[in-house]
């Protein structure tokens, strides 16, 4: 579903992403890691079309993101790591717009609305202004903006950034009954108990190029698990 | 100076080789506009001081007037500022958590308050301050103390900002006292001005009656710093030694001022800050909410909603109603019947400064409600940077949305005054063709410039208005105005005198029209495809 050919992007003298190549399959959730800096914020802003790499191929199944943005853009859902919205929109407004954006029908908007909001645990505050919510509120609400058009692809930068405990269950359970249905999940993070309880895959970026990829089964025959082996590479 | 050193550092970090030249054009801009500036100031002078003993008076009268304007702005801005940066900044509550004394966070927004509200007059007075100088032949002692006068009027009117913005917020929370007193400061205006004009005679009928109302005037506005600045500054200008009297007062008066913000902030600072929590507002539950249209139009949808929930924006179309209304009032007060003894072609003049200041305003208002509107998205622009909406799509949703209210705006004012002056006929037409043609080449070349040069990280619509790209777009625009109305009125000179013969009257207005009809359509398309080509280049 979603592949990245030889990616890369500098900004002036510096590389921040080297001929970084990956592919993730449908209903894969895979977990992109790697200390600050390494790279990861801008392979997803590469992903999302914030930015243009200057040299590869990004595709969302048959859509490059460069050579057919609207196409490309509209098979993904993206969750920014840092949660801003339109603040004198109530929940279910925001919803509505984004739905609206992406060509949702009114009817299958409203529906997808209720049932996202219902989902995150937010429909009591459905018609509320979004300046009145809190980070945790907010960020469920990101995630909903993000699947109001039934996408097949989810990118997240930095999931569970303001979540409760309970949030982050209810969040994990979703995120895996996404992939369960066949989306295709990719999240850059620095939980890496977390990347390694979800993940099919983690990748480990470093200095813009990705070291390795390893499956969650390989992950548990290395001494120490993630954390340890991302304290060795580092 | 501690606190004070991150935004020193800031600025000096941003004053890099490739910052000043992309900036360069902005300084141009800037610099022309000083020097225009400067010559009708000059100008002005040299016209009124022709007018012998009575110029005289009315160079002193205006003089103390500039200052008393200056000095209502600078309130007006200072509680605007002053509410930002104490309330509503966002390192409040790092220096706060901080083992810093109140009385030093105080002094640093203060300051911060003092520099914001009144960057603009410190950049764009001198000019005024200088013709008048070289006019008079002032010696050097004229510029020190004229500088001197200028920081102590700054220091007053930002104490009394300060003070009021504390006070407004101990009566409402800081969002929505900067509203009311956008109300407030409406009313002021208004009241302000209807008293000045009542005391000036309506028309140029009697000098003696216009003198002795400008004397009245200076000698009304005792308690204004305008009048101590006069006092202290104008025996200089005529060779004698400054008015010690109005510069003590000045001193005493700023140093009162700001010790009343400081108390103010002393003793509302910390309380008024606890009071300041974010609400859950619950707008009114209307079934169009939960509608939105499909793709372009839902942006306009969006921003609709917004428009009307965010005070902050919709509350300064009470500011342009008033100065509309002013306006209006002032033509009508314009004795046509008699000025048309004088000259043959007042009615065709009178239609010309009023298309210039329909023009004026119409820029004014582009500045302030067009330019801005892509930088609104703010950081939420994420939204639909990320969503399948092409860049052109949004820049025409925004313009749709912005341009229908201000061309009504100013084809009302254009029509209204057409009325008033009795204007009929072809001219009629031509004045309501020209503000249709320029409310939309001008909305194409503030959208356009909006998104050109944007600034998704804002404190609100007002720090967008009067960012750099703002002020460039104001100066081109007002340009493009002063040009089509310079070519239609070369026009109508070519066909009214009927100078040379019939064809080539034919063939320069084709020309001047086929240059009219191109200067609007590059200074709307132009911008309008740069910036959809920039926009997603900013991230």
């Amino acid at each position: 579903m979603i592949s990245l050919n030889n990616v890369s992007k500098a900004f002036g003298g510096l590389t921040a992403v080297r001929d970084l190549s990956l592919s993730i399959a449908p209903g894969e959730i895979f977990g992109l890691v790697g200390p600050n800096g390494a790279g990861k914020t801008t392979t997803l802003r590469m992903m999302t079309g914030l930015l243009i790499p200057d040299t590869g191929q990004i595709r969302f199944g048959e859509y490059d993101i460069v050579r057919e943005p609207l196409r490309a853009k509209a098979s993904f859902g993206y969750v920014p790591d840092r949660p801003f919205l339109y603040e004198k929109l109530t929940a279910r407004e925001l919803l509505s717009f984004v739905a609206s954006l992406y060509g949702v029908g009114r009817g299958p908007a409203i529906e997808a609305s209720g049932r996202l909001l219902h989902l995150f645990g937010i429909s009591d505050v459905g018609d509320e202004l979004i300046e009145g919510f809190s980070q945790g509120m907010r960020q469920r609400l990101l995630f909903a903006s993000a699947l109001v058009h039934d996408p097949r692809a989810l990118l997240i930068d930095e999931p569970f950034i303001g979540l409760d405990p309970f949030g982050i269950r209810t969040l994990k359970e979703i995120i895996r009954d996404l992939s369960s249905k066949g989306m295709s999940i990719f999240l850059a993070t620095h939980s890496l108990h977390i990347a390694e309880e979800i993940c099919h895959r983690v990748g480990f970026i470093n200095k813009g190029v990705l070291v390795t990829i390893k499956a969650r089964e390989e992950l548990r025959e290395i001494e120490g698990g993630l954390e340890g082996f991302f304290l060795r590479m580092g | 100076m501690l606190l004070m050193r991150p935004r020193f550092l800031s600025l000096k970090n941003s004053l890099t080789a490739g910052i000043l030249l992309r900036r360069l054009p902005f300084i141009a801009i800037g610099a022309a506009f000083c020097w225009s500036l400067y010559l009708g100031m000059d100008y002005l002078l040299t016209f009124i001081r022709d007018a012998g003993f009575a110029g005289e008076i009315i160079s002193e009268s205006l003089f103390s007037m500039i200052f008393s304007g200056l000095f209502f702005f600078l309130i007006l801005s200072g509680i605007v500022t002053s509410l930002s940066s104490f309330y509503m900044s966002a390192d409040i509550r790092f220096f706060l958590s901080k083992p810093i004394p109140l009385t030093c966070v105080l002094r640093l927004k203060l300051s911060e308050a003092l520099l914001d509200s009144s960057w603009m007059v410190l950049v764009f007075m001198p000019p005024v301050f200088i013709a008048y100088g070289l006019r008079y032949d002032a010696p050097a002692l004229y510029y020190g103390i004229v500088a001197a006068g200028l920081a102590m009027v700054i220091l007053i009117a930002g104490g009394i900002g300060a003070a009021a913005a504390h006070l407004l917020t101990r009566l409402f929370p800081a969002r929505r006292s900067r509203d009311a007193f956008l109300g407030i400061a409406l009313l002021l205006f208004v009241v302000l001005y209807f008293i000045f004009r009542s005391s000036l005679p309506a028309g140029p009928g009697d000098p003696e009656e216009m003198l002795n109302s400008f004397m009245r005037f200076r000698s009304d506005s005792r308690l204004l710093p305008g009048y101590w600045m006069t006092e202290a500054v104008f025996p200089v200008l005529r060779g004698l030694r400054p008015g010690l009297s109005g510069l003590a007062v000045l001193v005493g008066c700023s140093v009162f001022s700001l010790l009343a913000a400081s108390l103010a902030g002393r003793y509302l600072f910390l309380r008024n800050i606890g009071r300041l929590q974010p609400s859950a507002d619950v707008p009114g539950r209307s079934p169009l909410s939960r509608c939105f249209p499909r793709r372009w139009a839902a942006l306009f949808y969006k921003d609709a909603i917004i428009f009307f929930r965010d005070t902050g924006q919709w509350s300064q179309i009470l500011v342009i109603a008033a100065l509309i209304a002013i306006y209006l009032h002032n033509l009508r007060s314009i004795p046509f019947d008699l000025l048309l003894a004088i000259t043959p072609f007042v009615r065709e003049v009178m239609l010309l400064v009023n298309m210039l200041m329909s023009g004026l305003i119409l820029t004014a208002v582009a500045a302030r409600f067009l330019f801005p509107l892509v930088s609104l998205e703010g950081e939420a622009f994420w939204v639909i940077r990320t969503a399948p909406v092409p860049a052109a799509r949004l820049l025409w949703s925004k313009l749709v949305y912005g341009s229908i209210p201000v061309t009504v705006l100013i084809t009302a004012l254009v029509l209204a005054a057409d009325v008033i002056m009795d204007i009929q006929g072809p001219l009629h037409w031509a004045s309501l063709a020209t503000s249709l043609m320029l409310c939309v080449s001008v909305s194409g070349l503030g959208i356009g410039m909006g998104a050109i040069y944007p600034k998704f990280r804002h404190a609100g619509i007002a720090s967008v208005s009067v960012s750099m790209g703002s002020m460039a777009f104001m100066v081109i625009a007002f340009a493009l105005v002063m040009a089509t109305l310079a070519l239609e009125t070369w026009i109508y000179y070519l066909w009214e005198t009927g100078r040379g013969a019939h064809t080539f009257t034919v063939a320069m207005s084709v020309c001047a029209l086929t240059l009219v009809i191109l200067l609007n359509g590059a200074a709307f398309f132009l911008p309008m495809k740069i910036g959809a080509e920039r926009l997603y280049k900013f991230t």
